[in-house]
C-alpha cells in the first residue's frame, strides 16, 4: 500500500497549503504571503487558509485498504441471552469475582459468548492463564480469528477448543491444547495405547508439549509407565525432567523409587521414639537426575534444602516399613535437628503422590489447604469445619478457605456462618472477608435459607452473591447442552454445581426446591 | 438494564437491593411497575417506574437518579420477580396522574407558543427582509440548556440586554480579529511555549465578550498542540475563528438560516420555548449513540438521533453538575415515536424533544454505503462549515486496513478516482475496498473487530474532521453494541 498516515486532508496535503503554514509560523511579517503582493496579508493568509481547510473537510474522498479475511461460521450455540447479559454485568464489575465460576460452568456447556465480550475476555485472559482453557471453548471461532489479529491474544491458539474430542485427526493436526485434551481422553479411557501415541512421536515434540504430556500421564499411572518416564529422567527440559521424577516417586517399585529409599534410608532413622535426621554433604548428578533441585531458593540452606527434596521425591510408603510405624505415628514423632527441613519433604511429598493416609497425619500437625485439597471432598470440609470452630479468624484461616475448591459441603458452610456471625461486630473487617469467600464458594440454592438465618448485613450479602450464582447457574443450565463433564475435568469438584441445579430444576420446573422449609444445608448434614 | 444506572457505584447498589426478600407490594401492569422497598428507616421507600419512558420515582432521598431502589426494581422484574397486578396501587396511580397533568400543562403551553410564533412571523411578514436593522428575531437571553424557563422577550428591558449583548459581542470579535492578524504577521512559531496561557486569556476574554462558543474554541485549542502536525491544525483552526469573526460582522449579507449558525456558534443563546414554537419534525428516531464529557464540573451529555423516515440526524444536549444524573431517558438502541424542534440553522442538527409518543420496536436503524457518507457531510459543510461533529450510520459495511483502519463498503473496487495513489495489490492479496478512516486517536476497534469478524455490519458513527469515531453497531442478534 502506498497511502501515508498524512495523506488525511487532501486538499491540505498540498505544496500551496505547506506554503501557507510556513508564512503561518514565521509570520507574514518576515516572509510574504505566496501569490503576490496584498492589502493585508495577515488577513489574506487566514482567508486562504479558512477556504482550503474548509474544502478539505468538505472534498474527503474514501480510501483504499484491504478488508480482513471473513471469521469462519461458528460451530458452537450461543449462550442464552440471560446469561450474555449476566456476563456482561460480570466483566462490567458486579461480583467480578465470579467470572470463573461463569465461564466454567458456560465452557461445560459447550456454548460461546456474544462477540462483543470477547475483546474483553480476551484481555483478560492475557492476565490471567487460569481462565484461558474456558476461552478457549467459549471465544468460538471468532476469537480465534481476533486472536490472529492482536499477538497480545495469540495464547489462544494453544487453548483447546473442544470441537473434535473424537476426531483422529487433533492428534495430527490440532492446537496444542487440542492435542493435550485429547490425549488426556485417551488416557482416561486407554492408558497404554495413550502412552504408546506419546512415545511414537516423542522426538518430535516441542518442549513445552513433552512436559505438558508427560504430566497426562498420571492420571492411570502404573508400572507400565516406568521404563518411558525413567527415560524422560535423561530430557533436555528441566520441566520434563521434573514432570517425570514426580510421577516416579508415585511408583515404589520404581528404579527411581528405589534409589531415592537408598538415599532416604540413611538420611533419616529410628531411635527409640525419637527420629534423627542428617542432612546430605552434596547434591550429585545422580541426585538431580532423580528430580532433587541442587539450587536452593534464596534463604534456604544447601543442605536442609537437599534433605528436603530426597525426602519429598522418596516414595511415602517406603517410612512406614522403614521405621515400622503408621505415618499418624511418624508424624508426631520428635525429629531434633533439621524437624522443618523432614516435615516439609513429608508435606511436598504427600502433595506430589496425593497420599491420602499422610495428608490426614499431617493436617494435624499443620492444616494446609494444599493437603486438604487431597482429601475426599467430605472429610476436606469435615476437617476445616473443624478448624474453623477452634480458631480465632486470622489470616491463615482465611488463606486456608481460600484454598479450598466450591462447593463448600455443608459442616464447613455452618462453621463459617457461625463464624461470620460471631466477629460480624467484634471484628467486620473479618466477618466481610468470610462473607465474601462463603458467598463464592457455597452451594448457590442455599441462597434463600441463608438470608432467614440471622439478620446481619454480611449474611446478607452471602446470600445475594448465592442468589447472583444461583440465578446465573439457572440461565446457564437452561441454554439446554448442559452435559456433565464434572468426571473430565481436572478438578472434579466444579462442575458438580451446575449439574446438581438442572437437576434439581427438572424437579419442579423452576429450581425454588430451596425455598420449602428445609434446603441444602439440612438436606446433607445427617 | 444497568445501562440506565448513573454510575457504577449505583449498579453495585442495586443488585443489592434487587433481592426479592427486600420489597413487598409488588406489581406490574403493561404500564407502570412499583413496589416498595425496606430501607434503614421504620418506613419503606416507594419506587415506581414508568415503563413507556422510562421515568423513576422513588421516596428515598438520594440525589442519584435513577437511585438504586429503582434498578433494583427494575433488575428483579427483569428477573421475573414482580407479579401482574391489574391496577396499579394507588399511591402509584395517583404519580401516573401528577405526571400526566404535567405533560398536559406542557404541551398546552406548546402548543400557546407555537400560536404566539406564527402571530409574530406573520408580523414580520410586513417589513422589509434582510434589512441591516437589529435582529427580529426572538432571543431569549436566559441560559442555554436543559434548566431554561423564562419566556421569550417581550418587554423592553430584555431589548436592551440583548443589544447590550450584540455590542459587546461586536467589539470582542472584533479584538479578536486583529489579535489573529497579529498573530499571523508575527507568526505563531512560538505558540507551542506561549499558546496555551494565551489562548487561555482569549477564552476569558470572549466571555466576558458575551460569546461562550468562541471561548469554547479556545480552550480547546490546546489539544492541537499535541500533534505532530501542529502548525498546520493551529493555523486551520485560526483561520475557522477568523471565519466566524467575519461572519458576524457581516451576518447582514448572510442568508437568514447561515446567521442562526453564526450566533449559535459564537454562543447567542437561544430560549427552549423559542426552539420548541418551531414546527416539530415527527418521525420514528433511532437513538445511535452517546457520549459524556465533562467540563468545568459540568457533565455534557451528547445523544445523537436519526430519523426513519426524514433521514434527519439530531442532537440532543443535556447537562448536570458532577456526580449529578444525567438525562436518561433516550437510551443507545431504542426507536422513540417523538416530535423534535431543532435549533434554527442552515446545516440544523441540534434539537429538542418537544413530545413523545412512545417507543417502536424497530430494530438496527437503515444506513448509508460508505461511498455516499463523503456527499453528506460536504451538503452538510455547506450548510455549516464549522461543523466537527456529525452522526451518521452505515450499512453493509467491513472493517478493512490501511495502516489505519477503515469501515468500507464490500466488494470489488470499480477503478473510480481514488485519492490513494497507484493500486499496487499483489496477485495473493484479497482485492482492495474503499472506506472511510476512523480517528486515529481511538486505536484499534477491537470491540467493533469483533462484531463484525470480517462480515458487513451496521455502524452508527460520529464523523469528525479526523475520520469516523464509531459509536454503536448492531451484532447477530440485532441487539445494540455500544463500542
Amino acid at each position: 500500500m502506498t497511502t501515508t498516515r498524512h495523506d488525511r486532508d487532501s486538499a491540505t496535503g498540498t505544496a500551496e497549503w505547506e506554503d501557507l503554514v510556513s508564512a503561518a509560523l514565521v509570520g507574514t511579517d518576515r516572509r510574504p504571503l505566496p501569490g503576490g503582493p496584498s492589502v493585508a496579508p495577515p488577513v489574506d493568509l487566514l482567508e486562504q487558509a479558512a477556504v482550503r481547510v474548509i474544502r478539505a473537510r468538505a472534498g474527503q474522498r474514501p480510501h483504499r485498504g484491504r478488508p480482513l479475511p471473513p471469521a469462519p461460521p461458528e460451530t458452537r450455540p450461543l449462550v442464552g441471552r440471560g446469561a450474555g447479559d449476566r456476563l456482561a454485568r460480570i466483566l462490567a464489575g458486579e461480583q467480578g469475582r465470579l467470572l470463573a465460576e461463569w465461564l466454567e460452568i458456560a465452557a461445560g456447556s459447550g456454548v460461546r459468548v456474544p462477540a462483543r465480550l470477547v475483546p474483553r475476555l480476551l484481555d483478560l485472559g492475557a492476565r490471567d492463564q487460569s481462565i484461558r482453557a474456558h476461552l478457549g471453548v467459549l471465544a468460538g471461532t471468532r476469537g480465534r480469528w481476533l486472536a490472529g489479529l492482536n499477538p497480545a491474544w495469540s495464547y489462544l491458539q494453544e487453548e483447546p477448543t473442544d470441537g473434535h474430542a473424537g476426531s483422529a485427526d487433533v492428534w495430527e493436526f490440532g492446537t496444542s491444547g487440542d492435542r493435550r485434551a485429547f490425549l488426556a481422553a485417551l488416557r482416561a479411557t486407554d492408558p497404554a495405547a495413550a502412552r504408546e501415541l506419546l512415545v511414537a512421536g516423542w522426538g518430535k515434540e516441542t518442549p513445552e508439549d513433552r512436559a505438558a504430556f508427560t504430566q497426562i500421564l498420571a492420571e492411570g499411572l502404573t508400572m507400565a509407565d516406568e521404563p518411558f518416564l525413567e527415560d524422560a529422567l535423561d530430557d533436555r527440559r528441566r520441566e520434563v525432567r521434573q514432570a517425570a521424577a514426580d510421577l516416579l516417586t508415585r511408583l515404589p517399585e520404581s528404579r527411581l523409587g528405589t534409589r531415592m529409599a537408598g538415599r532416604a534410608a540413611r538420611l533419616l532413622t529410628r531411635d527409640g521414639d525419637r527420629l534423627r535426621a542428617t542432612a546430605p554433604q552434596a547434591c550429585d548428578s545422580t541426585m538431580e537426575r532423580d528430580g532433587v533441585r541442587a539450587r536452593p531458593p534464596s534463604g534456604t540452606g544447601n543442605r536442609g534444602w537437599w534433605l528436603q527434596q530426597v525426602i519429598a521425591h522418596t516414595p511415602l510408603s517406603f517410612w512406614t516399613g522403614h521405621l515400622g510405624r503408621s505415618p499418624a505415628e511418624i508424624t508426631a514423632m520428635e525429629v531434633g535437628d533439621w524437624a522443618r527441613e523432614v516435615r516439609m519433604g513429608w508435606t511436598r511429598a504427600a502433595i506430589l503422590q496425593r497420599d491420602v493416609l499422610w495428608a490426614r497425619a499431617l493436617i494435624e500437625v499443620e492444616p494446609l489447604t494444599d493437603l486438604l485439597a487431597i482429601l475426599p471432598p467430605a472429610e476436606q470440609s469435615r476437617m476445616a469445619a473443624e478448624f474453623v470452630r477452634r480458631h480465632p479468624v486470622d489470616g491463615q484461616m482465611i488463606m486456608m478457605l481460600g484454598g479450598i475448591p466450591r462447593p463448600w459441603g455443608v459442616p464447613l458452610a455452618k462453621a463459617v456462618l457461625e463464624k461470620i456471625a460471631a466477629t460480624s461486630t467484634a471484628q467486620p473487617w473479618n466477618a466481610s472477608e468470610l462473607a465474601r469467600l462463603a458467598g463464592e464458594r457455597f452451594d448457590p440454592s442455599a441462597y434463600e435459607q441463608v438470608a432467614r438465618l440471622r439478620d446481619l448485613p454480611e449474611v446478607h450479602e452471602v446470600s445475594a452473591t448465592l442468589r447472583f450464582r444461583y440465578d446465573m447457574a439457572r440461565e446457564l443450565a437452561a441454554d439446554g447442552t448442559t452435559e456433565t463433564r464434572a468426571d473430565t475435568r481436572a478438578g472434579g469438584l466444579a462442575g458438580g454445581s451446575a449439574a446438581g441445579l438442572a437437576e434439581r430444576r427438572t424437579d419442579d420446573g423452576h429450581g425454588t426446591a430451596a425455598t420449602e422449609t428445609g434446603g441444602p444445608l439440612d438436606e446433607e448434614d445427617k | 438494564m444497568l445501562a440506565l444506572a448513573p454510575d457504577a457505584a449505583s449498579q453495585k447498589a442495586a443488585t443489592g437491593v434487587s433481592s426479592p426478600g427486600k420489597w413487598s407490594a409488588l406489581g406490574v401492569t403493561p404500564e407502570v411497575l412499583w413496589g416498595e422497598c425496606k430501607g434503614s428507616g421504620s418506613k419503606p421507600y416507594r419506587a415506581c417506574v414508568d415503563l413507556s419512558e422510562p421515568a423513576y420515582r422513588c421516596s428515598c432521598p438520594s440525589r442519584k437518579f435513577p437511585c438504586k431502589h429503582s434498578l433494583g426494581l427494575l433488575l428483579l422484574w427483569s428477573a421475573d420477580g414482580v407479579p401482574a397486578a391489574e391496577e396499579p396501587a394507588d399511591w402509584v396511580a395517583e404519580w401516573l396522574d401528577q405526571r400526566r397533568d404535567r405533560a398536559l400543562k406542557q404541551a398546552s403551553r406548546l402548543t400557546a407558543a407555537q400560536e404566539a410564533a406564527v402571530r409574530e412571523t406573520a408580523a414580520q411578514r410586513g417589513a422589509p427582509a434582510g434589512t441591516a436593522g437589529p435582529d427580529g428575531r426572538a432571543h431569549g437571553d436566559d441560559g442555554d440548556g436543559a434548566a431554561g424557563s423564562g419566556g421569550p422577550g417581550g418587554s423592553g428591558r430584555p431589548d436592551r440586554r440583548a443589544q447590550q449583548r450584540e455590542q459587546r459581542v461586536t467589539a470582542g470579535l472584533s479584538e479578536l480579529e486583529r489579535w489573529l492578524a497579529d498573530q499571523i504577521a508575527q507568526g505563531v512559531a512560538g505558540a507551542r511555549q506561549t499558546g496555551p496561557a494565551d489562548w487561555d486569556a482569549i477564552a476569558k476574554r470572549m466571555v466576558d465578550a458575551q460569546a461562550p462558543g468562541v471561548a469554547g474554541m479556545f480552550t480547546r485549542l490546546s489539544g492541537v498542540l499535541r500533534e505532530e502536525e501542529w502548525p498546520g491544525r493551529l493555523l486551520g483552526e485560526y483561520a475557522l475563528v477568523h471565519l466566524l469573526a467575519v461572519a458576524h460582522r457581516r451576518t447582514a449579507e448572510l442568508p437568514s438560516a447561515l446567521g442562526d449558525v453564526v450566533r449559535s456558534r459564537i454562543g447567542f443563546p437561544l430560549a427552549r420555548e423559542t426552539v420548541l414554537a418551531s414546527p416539530a419534525v415527527r418521525d420514528r428516531w433511532d437513538v445511535i449513540g452517546s457520549r459524556d464529557e465533562e467540563q468545568d464540573r459540568l457533565i455534557a451529555r451528547r445523544v445523537w438521533l436519526r430519523g426513519r423516515e426524514t433521514g434527519r440526524a439530531a442532537l440532543v444536549l443535556s447537562f448536570a453538575p458532577v456526580g449529578q444524573a444525567l438525562d436518561a431517558s433516550l437510551v443507545s438502541g431504542t426507536t422513540v415515536d417523538a416530535d423534535l424542534a431543532f435549533y434554527p440553522g442552515s446545516a440544523p442538527l441540534r434539537a429538542l424533544v418537544a413530545r413523545r409518543h412512545g417507543a417502536v420496536q424497530a430494530g438496527p436503524p437503515p444506513g448509508l454505503s460508505a461511498a455516499r457518507i463523503p456527499g453528506l457531510l460536504a451538503g452538510v459543510l455547506a450548510g455549516d462549515p464549522w461543523t466537527e461533529s456529525w452522526p451518521v450510520v452505515l450499512s453493509g459495511v467491513v472493517p478493512a486496513n490501511d495502516g489505519g483502519w477503515l469501515l468500507a463498503d464490500p466488494g470489488p473496487l470499480d477503478s473510480g478516482p481514488l485519492d490513494s495513489g497507484p493500486l499496487d495489490s499483489g496477485p495473493d492479496l484479497v482485492p482492495e475496498v474503499s472506506g472511510l478512516r476512523l480517528d486515529s486517536s481511538i486505536g484499534t476497534p477491537w470491540r467493533l473487530l469483533a462484531v463484525s469478524g470480517g462480515h458487513p455490519v451496521t455502524v452508527a458513527c460520529e464523523w469528525t474532521p479526523r475520520g469516523l469515531r464509531p459509536l454503536t453497531t448492531w451484532d447477530e442478534e440485532g441487539k445494540v453494541v455500544v463500542l
